[in-house]
């Protein structure tokens, strides 16, 4: 860790442009991320580091229709609101699953969703060819031993990190909104659209310019109709991130799937949407066939490197297996 | 005196002595020591596996602010090498030479005022490498196949003859992953010279061996160096040797002319204080059709560093485990471009037990057989080696009071039969035959004018309870009330002590201990032997007994006098003495020592279509011979068997294949297992006190280990059909095909 300015604004624009003015700036709010990768891992080294935490981005508010996050409402505090115990219980499931409960009362909703890969080869300043930390150097984690909580999906010979958040995977399967706030003002983006897929460029991960800052999440609480369920398979019961996990939304009316949400962790670059499958369950009848119809259509060219050839049928299996459960439990 | 009688404090136990300093965070860790003027050191590693280093460049280090010293091969003072001990040889010393012998070797260290300006300089070294090709796999033939590398290898009976003769065998191979020890502590060692004295507070399980080799390194008397070690954050075995860090932190604080703390990160705790070798291992074992072995062949390969040693014996579990007339056994060590392996709670047995006993479970399956009645068809009632008796031995009632416990009738022995709901349940179990080890000790005992006892030893307490069961041993075999009795540990200044390991220093110790009491119960005795008003008047340790701080006649207590009267008599502060222990011959006392025996019953569930396994309850049933404090041998064994359900589960250390490095040297890519992952432990002593020593104890640090990993692959073949020979089971293993 290199000395460095430490600055702890009281309103947002000030904060923004703060970090704007200076590429060598970021943000830091919870930590459980930043001051990790400065300090642990020695690959951040910002000159300046401008303190969020006294911003007036706080608290959850809700209408019948949408819940509202403060960006620096944190991952214990959204867990623990009625609201989303009550309309939005897979998200409640995907953020207990995380991490541990002192993580989960530092790390905030906005840091969740910027969150930085755990690929340990990421994470080593001594290892050389990472094209996320060092665009166009390689990438070890390839024929890695350690490749195995890597992604399958969006992956390819440039990048296989994961995008680890348990939380962004209900959210993306519900369409949750982006609050962002930029030097030109704010603006809205759908979750879906936050991410970009590595491509030639895995160092670049969401479409934010430097300085901006993310204010507040929305996401869509869900109609009384619909059965949810977030499924988390992982080797230890606990304190461990994803090898694979589905959030899944499912109508059934008279036997047939009405509407269908799915959402995959533990398997993309970015937290994944599961179109294809969710065209499949769409307007078909609920059975354990269709689901594995669906998962097949979703998981149909996956990138894989030894250490991650299990995941397509892992991730198949999680699918059908959490479909099955959704569709058997109470809503 | 001798300790098989009902006694008051020990037995049951005493709540741990430290536990309120640990809870309130007031022990002093070694990483707590702080000196003025203390300046902090951090260490730059290789991260080429093999070659050596054509350039290092401290420039840009030496230039940041606060740095002190950088350290590397060009200036660092030439060291000489350590002492050899029963361990093996000392760590070759670091910064010797420009040689690169495996990933992770410290090339340099950085001195500086504040631990964070240290870690970044260390950051800033730039070191190039002239790389060399690394062997790095267990089977690659370019480094060495040391063969009896330990000089173990052997056997009894015609094993050829044996498998002739055998109506089944059963040849298999297991192998086992690299564990890394991973004590929840931090490695730290603070340094502080005076003059050509050095005291060091150094996370170790044997102080009296740090000193030794300091002061050899360094050129020293021995009285020159003190060591530390009040409080050790867990060892699992990485604390027995004088890792270079320790070196260089000492070497540091000489150069600077300045005290020196040097802590290891968590990545350095995987390269820098040894680690369970993985191991490859090929069994052949046959029986007769009745279940009685005729044959039992074990070789074992493990791997070990180019440059440096580990004595493990693997092989070596299948030499007395059970009664076979035609046994063969065998180790083999393969030099490797690696980090040093080296001890983790239960070397050797860890790895052995899981290939032996899963060959008895395929055994058993192939004979259509309980694999518990195959176990005790072969039941060694005496050594079999040697035709000794034991020592001790209940394994029997281990299996027998295990079987019961836990409802193994219930076990339906189809494959597959058992269910609930989407799981497939399992039931398996392992038996264990614990090696004895014992290493001669001392300890000093004193009682003053005040009344209150104070015994000491240079041992460590790792986290063990050896504080604790030490002060009740000593309460008892004083005579005094626990809260007149002080045990004190972990300063080599103190009575020599040999490593808390081997699951040998409870049984060193505590002989030590009592030899320290009864003799300074003689010299009580001595002061009065002549004082005619005196009720002890010429009496020896044997007519006497001791309690409530007064030595009295054993068969009439009302006559004797307390302590402190003797002491004010004889116008005396205080009388001390000294006492031993040595580890007794087998020969000479006509039995066979023994360690401690167990069995593990284990019960798991298993989701076949996504992998998942779960352990509900695991019982383990010991015979440790004398316990002397329950609570805190129940804890041992929860602890191994959970450290078991790791090595069985979870516990990997990766390592690239191209340049040696460990790929997930974190807790959180490295999994142990966590709460949630365990299920009911249940444990139950049985047997009585060991015969070997006095106070009869056998030694439960490491007993709880190993058995686990196979009862668990035993139950998951029950369960689902898999056989598992390879550790850790992970999830890629159980998913059924589609």
């Amino acid at each position: 860790m290199r000395p460095f300015e430490y600055l702890r604004p009281d309103d947002v624009g000030a904060a923004v442009a703060l970090v704007s003015a200076d590429p060598a700036a970021q943000y830091l709010a919870g930590g459980t991320t930043q001051v990790d990768l400065m300090l642990k891992d020695g690959i951040l080294d910002p000159e300046r580091l401008v303190d969020i935490t006294r911003l007036p981005l706080h608290g959850i508010t809700a209408d019948d229709r949408t819940l509202r996050v403060g960006a620096l409402t944190t991952m214990e505090e959204l867990a623990a609101d009625p609201t989303v115990a009550r309309r939005l219980p897979l998200v409640r499931t995907a953020l207990l699953a995380g991490a541990s409960a002192q993580l989960r009362n530092m790390a905030t909703i906005g840091g969740n969703l910027l969150q930085r890969t755990r690929c340990r080869y990421f994470r080593d300043p001594t290892v050389p060819d990472c094209n996320k930390r060092r665009p166009s150097s390689g990438c070890a984690a390839i024929t890695g031993a350690a490749a195995r909580m890597h992604a399958i999906l969006g992956a390819g010979e440039t990048c296989i990190a994961l995008h680890a958040s348990d939380l962004c995977v209900p959210l993306v399967a519900l369409d949750a909104v982006v609050e962002v706030r930029g030097v030109d003002g704010g603006r809205r983006i759908p979750l879906t659209e936050f991410y970009v897929l590595p491509g030639e460029r895995p160092d670049v991960e969401t479409v934010l310019r430097h300085g901006d800052l993310v204010t507040g999440v929305e996401v869509p609480l869900l109609p009384s109709t619909a059965r949810s369920l977030y499924l988390k398979v992982r080797d230890r019961a606990s304190y461990e991130f994803a090898l694979v996990s589905v959030a899944a939304v499912l109508t059934v009316e008279d036997g047939t799937i009405t509407e269908a949400r799915v959402g995959l962790g533990g398997v993309g670059t970015v937290p994944w949407r599961a179109r294809a499958a969710e065209a499949v369950l769409t307007g078909a009848a609920a059975t354990t066939a269709t689901y594995r119809w669906a998962a097949e259509a979703e998981i149909h060219d996956p990138f894989t490197v030894p250490g991650t050839a299990f995941k397509p049928e892992l991730a198949r299996r999680t699918m059908v297996r959490a479909l099955e459960t959704v569709v058997g439990d109470r809503p | 005196m001798t300790m098989t009688e009902p006694t008051r404090v020990v037995g049951a136990g005493l709540d741990r002595v430290d536990g309120p300093l640990k809870v309130a965070g007031a022990a002093p860790y070694p990483s707590d020591v702080r000196y003025p003027a203390m300046a902090h050191a951090a260490l730059v590693r290789s991260t080429v596996a093999a070659g050596r280093i054509a350039a290092i460049d401290t420039a840009a280090a030496e230039a940041l602010p606060g740095v002190l010293a950088v350290l590397t091969h060009h200036n660092a003072p030439r060291l000489r090498p350590g002492p050899e001990n029963n361990l093996g040889p000392t760590p070759p010393p670091p910064l010797q030479d420009d040689r690169i012998l495996h990933n992770g070797q410290y090339v340099a260290v950085v001195v500086a005022e504040q631990a964070y300006q240290a870690t970044d300089a260390a950051r800033s070294v730039t070191v190039t490498y002239e790389r060399a090709e690394a062997a790095l796999d267990i089977d690659d033939d370019r480094g060495e196949l040391k063969i009896d590398p330990f000089g173990f290898d052997g056997g009894r009976g015609d094993l050829d003859a044996g498998l002739a003769a055998a109506d089944v065998v059963h040849e298999a191979t297991y192998t086992t992953a690299e564990n890394t020890n991973n004590p929840l502590g931090l490695f730290a060692t603070v340094a502080a010279w005076d003059g050509d004295r050095v005291t060091v507070h150094d996370s170790t399980q044997w102080t009296s061996n740090v000193r030794t080799t300091l002061a050899q390194v360094f050129g020293l008397p021995e009285e020159a160096v003190r060591v530390y070690a009040k409080y050790v954050g867990g060892g699992f075995g990485s604390g027995l040797r004088v890792w270079p860090h320790t070196v260089l932190a000492v070497l540091a604080a000489r150069v600077v002319g300045r005290p020196v703390k040097l802590v290891l990160s968590r990545p350095e705790m995987f390269t820098g204080v040894g680690h369970r070798p993985n191991t490859v291992q090929r069994i052949r074992i046959g029986a007769r059709r009745d279940g009685g072995l005729v044959a039992l062949d074990h070789e074992a390969v493990q791997t070990v560093a180019m440059e440096d040693e580990n004595p493990e014996p693997v092989a070596a579990v299948s030499a007395n485990a059970y009664a076979c007339p035609n046994v063969r056994y065998r180790d083999r060590q393969r030099r490797l471009h690696i980090p040093c392996p080296g001890s983790m709670r239960a070397p050797g047995e860890a790895q052995g037990n899981f290939g032996l006993e899963s060959a008895i479970d395929e055994l058993a399956h192939r004979l259509g057989m309980d694999p518990l009645e195959l176990r005790l068809r072969n039941y060694a009632e005496v050594q079999p080696q040697y035709g000794l008796p034991w020592s001790s031995k209940a394994l029997r009632e281990c299996y027998t009071v295990g079987a019961d416990r836990f409802g193994w009738s219930r076990r339906d022995p189809r494959i597959g039969a058992m269910r609930d709901g989407r799981w497939r349940v399992g039931y398996g179990m392992a038996g264990v035959s614990y090696l004895w080890w014992q290493m001669p000790c001392a300890a000093r005992a004193t009682i003053s004018r005040d009344g209150t006892g104070y015994v000491r030893s240079a041992a460590t307490d790792i986290g063990t309870g050896t504080y604790t069961v030490m002060w009740q041993l000593s309460a008892e075999l004083l005579g005094l009330d626990p809260d007149r009795v002080r045990f004190d540990l972990g300063d080599s200044d103190m009575p020599p002590a040999p490593q808390a390991g081997g699951s040998g220093l409870t049984g060193a110790l505590g002989n030590a201990v009592y030899d320290s009491c009864r003799n300074l119960l003689r010299r009580f005795l001595d002061r009065v032997a002549d004082d005619p008003g005196s009720p002890l008047r010429r009496c020896t340790v044997d007519d006497v007994a001791v309690s409530g701080g007064r030595i009295h006649h054993r068969t009439d207590p009302r006559r004797g006098e307390s302590y402190v009267a003797i002491l004010e008599r004889h116008r005396l502060d205080e009388l001390t003495a000294d006492g031993a222990s040595s580890p007794p011959e087998a020969q000479q006392v006509g039995m066979a020592p023994a360690g401690a025996f167990a069995a593990k019953f284990v019960e798991v569930h298993v989701d076949s279509e996504l992998g998942l396994i779960r352990i509900p309850r695991v019982l383990s049933v010991v015979d440790g011979g004398r316990i002397l404090n329950e609570k805190l041998a129940r804890s041992q064994i929860i602890g191994a068997t959970v450290g078991g359900i790791g090595q069985a589960l979870f516990e990997e250390t990766r390592t690239d294949a191209r340049t040696g490095r460990v790929a997930n040297a974190n807790l959180g890519d490295y999994l142990v297992p966590v709460q949630a992952d365990i299920g009911d432990l249940d444990v139950v002593f049985v047997g009585g006190p060991d015969r070997l020593t006095p106070v009869g104890t056998k030694g439960v640090g490491e007993v709880g280990l190993p058995g686990t990993a196979a009862a668990i692959a035993n139950a998951v073949h029950h369960a689902t059909g898999v056989r598992i020979r390879s550790l850790p089971i992970t999830l890629e293993q159980l998913i059924a095909p589609s």
